[in-house]
């Protein structure tokens, strides 16, 4: 039973990395549609290059916020919680 | 191997500066609650320099993008930036966790602060925001 209880912990902390990563895919999608208009944007006025790149890294690091997030609530999930959780339900067992 | 932009040097050169900044009120956090010690230090140093090369290959793969003539190759460049990137900072933060010389929070917590960072741009006169219609 206490097998059970563990492998469905360490089950559930990676299905939930797995499903926290999918907000990686938003931030790769926006950057690239804000890249490209940023690229037929200089097409047509090539001499604002350096304040459409200035804009656009401003733009790509907020962009990048929430891929960032997720990441790190992955990795928290994959590293951390399952010992974390795993000793919660021992000292439970044991009290 | 292209020149890099003075754009992009001159927003890395904010970010570090910035992440210097916060890391330092990190440290001061973390020695009031008692809890500071070596490896928060060289947690915020490790998390702080993949923040900071993060945003330096950012604005390296946006330089390169924007040099693109046709826009489908460019948000394809950006894309390709954005995976690797990634996988970069996934690199950074499970070392960061896992080698028990670097304190997890103090690893993970600078990887952010580049955002923090941009959050604060434009308080700090370095972009127009009226220029080309606030885009």
């Amino acid at each position: 039973m206490l097998e059970l209880a563990i492998g469905i912990i360490l089950g559930c902390c990676a299905l939930g990395a797995g499903f926290a990563m999918i907000a990686g895919i938003g931030p790769g999608i926006g950057e690239g549609n804000a890249v490209a208009k940023a690229c037929e944007a200089i097409g047509r006025q090539p001499e604002s290059k350096g304040a459409v790149t200035s804009t656009m890294l401003m733009g790509c690091v907020i962009a990048e916020t929430t891929g960032i997030y997720a990441l790190v609530i992955a990795i928290l999930l994959i590293f951390v919680a399952p010992n974390m959780l795993v000793d919660i339900l021992l000292t439970a067992i044991g009290g | 191997m292209k020149k890099i932009d003075r754009a992009v040097w001159k927003e890395t050169v904010y970010v570090a500066l910035w992440t210097l900044i916060l890391s330092a009120l990190m440290q001061a956090v973390f020695l009031i609650l008692g809890k500071w010690g070596l490896s928060v230090l060289l947690g915020n140093f490790w998390g702080a320099a993949g923040a900071v090369l993060n945003f330096f290959l950012l604005g390296i793969g946006v330089q390169h993008a924007v040099s693109q003539n046709d826009p489908k190759k460019a948000q394809t460049v950006i894309r390709l930036s954005h995976t690797l990137r990634l996988l970069m900072l996934v690199v950074f933060a499970a070392v960061g966790v896992l080698v028990p010389v670097f304190q997890t929070v103090a690893a993970v917590v600078p990887l952010i602060f580049p955002q923090v960072a941009m959050l604060f741009r434009p308080k700090f006169g370095g972009i127009d925001e009226n220029k080309e219609g606030g885009a």
